[in-house]
């Protein structure tokens, strides 16, 4: 579904990924871990163009998504994306949140955006908040609402960038619950995380980056239990 | 010219006056010639209209260019590395634009536009021609209000909104504009202040507004006292009402901020 070839990214003189070679088949869960600076959120921030790419190709549905002949909008409709911020617009109730994009882009009417915003707002758990406004709500349940809004697209992979590290750690739980679901519904998920158990649990591939690169990546159980990159062990005897 | 002297009216009018101290009467008599005499209060409302007309055009105008400008100066801030060479193109006759208007008095501006750019004849083209001088100025300000207001937006939110599928100038009319808007009220609204006050000065190209209505009852009268300070005691009460009104415009925006 999505093949990376070679990708690298330069911010001015400073190289954060140096040439990264990937391919995200349908319905798979990959987890990306490692320390902070190893470059794994502009990877990820690169899968739907946040990032510019200095080098190299990305492929999503066989389109290649750098190519000066694509238009990245169409794109991101299929890719959903949820932030560690999770950037609410905080002017829009929860309801209007979520059915702003469907709406001004024209792919619902405005009384069907609004039923399909309180099934997801069923989804995640959180059906009496659709007039609440954002700053009304605690951290936990702002990022489900993130994850509502990026599913009302209908997008065919989720992006998750550390999408419980601004969490208080009682709040953790309930997004990762959500994240889990919507994994068992079978969705395709990109996740940036520090939450290893959730890597543990319900990842089918974990990737280890450092410095750049990839530096290793196995389905979670032989992952945890056999790493063989000295860095990666390294850093597992950090986290653990 | 004054037509009135100031015996055959107290003569004229109710004996109450009669019997008041001299300064009052003098003050009575000032007022019945600036605002009574021939109907001449229709010289402060047609003015108050042309004032508020002139005003409200050029607002608007302002907003426009204001918005667009500092969209294209944002967007060309924005971009990391070069932007592209039309953005770039763009931008500098924004810059250029701002310098030029923000660098010369307005005064300067409307004579330029008055006399050497449109030469209007006849009252309506007066006014456009004041609308046109003062929106072109207020754009340059306004400008710089709402660049700063789309700054103070945090860049999670334009992410949030591109990484939804919306373009650019979707993201900017539906998440950033709203959310600056309200950070930038206040200063707009003091544009909104200073903007009534300086229509003041379009009686330069022959502008009839509430100042010019003052100027002429002062040729009638030879009476400049009662004249002016109720001139500035009228553009006080705009102020004033304005003021409120934006405060009652900002209490509602901040609905959203309860928490």
């Amino acid at each position: 579904m999505i093949s990376v070839k070679n990708l690298q990214k330069s911010f001015g003189d400073h190289e954060v990924l140096k040439g990264i070679d990937e391919n995200i088949e349908k319905g798979e869960k990959v987890v990306i871990i490692g320390p902070s600076g190893s470059g794994k959120s502009t990877f990820l921030r690169c899968l739907n163009l946040l990032e510019e790419p200095t080098g190299g190709d990305i492929v999503f549905e066989g389109m290649n998504i750098t190519s000066k002949e694509c238009d990245i909008n169409l794109i991101r409709r299929k890719m959903g994306m949820v932030f560690q911020q999770f950037n609410l617009f905080p002017h829009l109730s929860v309801k209007d949140n979520i059915t702003l994009a469907p709406v001004k882009l024209g792919i619902m009417k405005a009384d069907e955006a609004e039923k399909r915003a309180l099934q997801l707002l069923e989804r995640v758990g959180l059906p009496d908040k659709a007039d609440a406004y954002p700053g009304q709500l605690s951290g936990g349940q702002q990022q489900r609402i993130a994850i509502a809004r990026a599913l009302a697209m209908n997008p065919d992979v989720m992006l998750f960038d550390e999408p419980t590290s601004a969490l208080d750690p009682e709040m953790v739980g309930e997004v990762l619950e959500i994240m889990k679901e919507l994994a068992e519904d079978g969705m395709t998920m990109v996740v940036v995380t520090h939450e290893m158990g959730f890597a543990r649990e319900v990842a089918t591939r974990v990737l280890f980056m450092d410095g750049g690169y990839i530096m290793e990546q196995n389905g979670p159980k032989e992952f945890f239990a056999n790493p063989q990159n000295p860095r990666l062990k390294d850093f597992l005897a950090k986290v653990l | 010219m004054g037509g009135i002297n100031f015996a055959d009216w107290l003569a004229a009018g109710p004996g109450w006056l009669a019997t008041m101290p001299e300064w009052l009467q003098n003050l009575f008599f000032q007022l019945y010639q600036t605002f009574i005499y021939q109907d001449r209060w229709k010289f402060f409302t047609n003015g108050l209209k042309v004032t508020i007309l002139i005003t409200l055009g050029a607002l608007l105008l302002g907003v426009v260019i204001g918005v667009i400008i500092a969209v294209i100066r944002s967007a060309h801030d924005s971009k990391r590395g070069t932007p592209n060479i039309v953005l770039r193109i763009v931008n500098a006759i924004c810059k250029l634009y701002l310098t030029v208007i923000r660098g010369t008095p307005m005064m300067v501006q409307l004579l330029i536009m008055g006399f050497v750019i449109l030469k209007p004849r006849g009252d309506t083209q007066i006014v456009v021609t004041a609308i046109l001088a003062f929106g072109i100025n207020s754009g340059a300000y306004v400008a710089e209000i709402v660049r700063s207001g789309i700054m103070s937006i945090s860049a999670g939110q334009m992410e949030a909104g591109r990484s939804l599928g919306l373009n650019y100038a979707k993201t900017m009319w539906y998440i950033i504009i709203p959310q600056a808007v309200k950070n930038i009220l206040p200063a707009l609204g003091n544009e909104l202040i200073t903007l009534i006050k300086e229509t003041s000065i379009v009686t330069v190209i022959a502008g009839q507004d509430l100042t010019k209505a003052a100027q002429v009852i002062v040729t009638k009268t030879y009476q400049p006292y009662v004249p002016y300070i109720s001139l500035a005691i009228i553009y006080l009460v705009i102020v004033l009402i304005l003021t409120k009104l934006l405060g009652l415009l900002e209490r509602r925006l901040r609905a959203s901020d309860k928490r």
